[in-house]
């Protein structure tokens, strides 16, 4: 198995995904790498299940040509309607809160919400 | 039949309500009727004994998406009804939107779906939809600190379920299918290969971050105190019961005895400790959803039958006192105008006598005074230990419960105070009578072999004992203001302790 191939390049936009999500401050680059997160776990499931020489799974295809198996092309597709679901969602609430504080610097917002709370 | 309609009734009736905004109301109370009647149907189904199974679509076992249903998820699917009726009886004079309706309906849909699933893949979705709902119902008045506590159980959440998907990927590369059962029958040759330890650690730290466990959940604290009081009950009675659910499905394929015990005690011992610091009433219930999933976890993690058996008593028992908790605890953070203890006991003259009656009840039940609730999912869980380690860990929680719980005596006065409207009188009848009546009605839930066990007098006596020594603790601790670390709550820390729990969930199950 040759080192670069789905699995790894999963794994790496894994870990890029998740120094973003901890490292960037900014709301919408956290969600710019929490989608990058999802998307490697999608690029995680089809490379894992993948097969090079197979046919497309049409039942009218010759029997004897090993085909794709079907199933995971059905997970990924709920799996990235799902995220983008949380995606437009979140964005929304990011949107909610700019228009109020002015920023997108998520340690400022919670700041700024802490001292509203415990005034 | 039932299994398949059961969820379906109410994604159905979560368009009708969009549809016919002026009988929102009535259309949530029939939707109700109908699931009491269709879990009639299921129990009488299941009577013979058999667990009731059905794949969709007429497929067979393995290509079709199973659910299944056994007299754990009857007992869930009641508790879903009787915390269903009590919030939507105390909703019942609130004056809000049609699309509050259909994201109720869609939260109980989603939740029968997750009480019968037995598809891997089946159970990622209905988390994320799961994840979703409450998301929008914590944000739904648009306040800013519940929009950015429901922000942060978004990401959190969705990272977690993408933990979750990676080790789905890695089941179906090595087993080719998502259905537990199969799983469970596919591994039975290699049950500690490497990557099958590595995929079960993902599962399992994807779903804790959804069920309550302290380190993975640490969004939970903000998102469940900040949402109105109807929501937090539906939240911490309900889906978060479902994140343990689906754990105690993933035993069945993966052996997760010493993970699931570990995370057990670190979460009821943290919560604990968290509680007894925590001023604030709303704040306080909250990390008591994460220490009293510590004893559910715990159960689970023993994995005997009468561990099981006294989990399921304990999720239901703390599915309805909590739901009264924090009902009876928006009626009073309202009525008197503030968040704090010390503050409503100043004002507890403005605090109806209902709301104060049914904060006592909920209290009792999570002290575990017997005979009521919390007594008897206890007292069977700690027949179900025989290592003296869990015990002690077992009584630790119990005593801190008591502890933080202490610091609510002086609101339980007897005088007179305004009155609540009908509704939500009604609404703490649904769930207090239960709590009160718990032991007779156990009687359904388990077999009463098992449940002899717990009604020694020795069970009574150590609870009362318990009971004691927490009210000592409280004299002790409450003179010492101490305050405990809460950065780990911030967004980027509890990122970083996730995936440190990852880590730990892994060598532990290397080592078990």
């Amino acid at each position: 198995m040759a080192l670069i191939n789905g699995v790894t390049i999963a794994i790496v936009l894994f870990g890029i995904g998740l120094l973003g999500l901890i490292l960037r401050r900014d709301l919408v680059i956290k969600l710019l790498a929490l989608g990058l997160v999802n998307g490697s776990t999608i690029l995680c499931l089809v490379s894992l299940n993948a097969r090079v020489d197979g046919v497309a799974p049409i039942v009218h295809s010759p029997a004897s040509v090993p085909y794709v198996d079907p199933l995971p092309h059905a997970l990924v597709l709920s799996a990235i309607v799902i995220n983008f679901a949380i995606l437009a969602l979140a964005l929304v609430f990011v949107m909610l809160l700019v228009e109020r504080y002015h920023t997108t610097d998520s340690q400022r917002i919670e700041h700024e919400i802490e001292g509203e709370r415990t005034p | 039949m039932m299994v398949a309609l059961l969820p379906l009734v109410h994604f159905g009736f979560a368009a009708l309500s969009l549809a016919w905004g002026r009988v929102t109301r009535e259309l949530i109370l029939l939707s109700l009727v109908v699931d009491a009647v269709l879990v009639g149907l299921l129990s009488a189904g299941l009577s013979q004994g058999k667990p009731l199974v059905i794949v969709l679509g007429g497929w067979e076992k393995g290509i079709g998406i199973e659910l299944a249903a056994d007299r754990f998820s009857l007992t869930l699917t009641v508790l879903v009804l009787l915390l269903g009726g009590a919030v939507v009886a105390y909703l019942w004079h609130e004056r809000l939107r049609p699309y509050f309706f259909m994201l109720l309906h869609l939260l109980l849909g989603s939740v029968y779906t997750l009480v019968f699933a037995r598809d891997l893949f089946n159970i990622y979705v209905t988390l994320e939809l799961l994840t979703l709902v409450s998301f929008l119902l914590v944000g739904y008045e648009r306040k800013p600190y519940q929009i950015w506590a429901s922000l942060k159980y978004l990401l959190l959440a969705s990272l977690g379920l993408g933990i979750y998907l990676l080790g789905v990927a890695i089941i179906y590369y090595h087993t080719g299918t998502l259905n537990l059962g199969l799983v469970a029958a596919r591994l039975l040759d290699q049950p500690n290969a490497p990557w099958v330890l590595l995929a079960s650690s993902l599962l399992v730290t994807g779903v804790a971050v959804k069920s309550g466990i302290f380190i993975f959940s640490l969004w939970l604290p903000a998102a469940h105190s900040s949402a109105t009081p109807a929501v937090s009950a539906l939240l911490s009675g309900l889906v978060i019961k479902m994140g343990v659910v689906v754990l105690f499905r993933l035993t069945s394929a993966f052996s997760l005895s010493l993970p699931l015990l570990v995370l057990g005690a670190l979460t009821g011992l943290l919560g604990v400790i968290y509680a007894i610091f925590t001023y604030d009433l709303k704040r306080m219930l909250a990390f008591h959803t994460l220490s009293q999933i510590g004893y559910i976890t715990l159960g689970i993690g023993i994995g005997s039958e009468i561990g099981i058996a006294g989990s399921l008593e304990y999720i239901v028992g703390h599915g309805l006192f909590k739901g009264l908790l924090f009902l009876a605890a928006g009626v009073a953070v309202q009525t008197a105008g503030e968040g704090d203890i010390p503050g409503l006991i100043a004002r507890r003259a403005k605090i109806p006598l209902s709301a104060r009656v049914a904060l006592l009840v909920g209290t009792l039940g999570i002290m575990g005074v017997p005979p009521l609730a919390g007594f008897c999912g206890k007292s069977l869980l700690s027949a179900g230990v025989q290592s003296p380690v869990i015990q002690t860990v077992l009584i630790l929680i119990s005593l801190g419960t008591v502890a933080s719980f202490a610091k609510l005596i002086p609101l339980f006065r007897i005088e007179r105070g305004p009155s609540s409207t009908w509704p939500v009188k009604l609404a703490f009848v649904i769930l207090g009578l239960p709590i009160l009546l718990f032991l007779p009605l156990a009687r359904l839930l388990v077999p009463a072999t098992q449940l002899s066990l717990s009604l020694h007098v020795l069970p009574f006596v150590k609870s009362l004992l318990v009971v004691g020594g927490g009210l000592l603790l409280y004299r002790l601790l409450s003179r010492r203001p101490f305050h405990l670390p809460q950065r780990i709550f911030r967004l980027e820390e509890a990122i970083l302790v996730i995936l440190s729990g990852f880590f730990l969930i892994y060598l532990l199950s290397v080592l078990g």
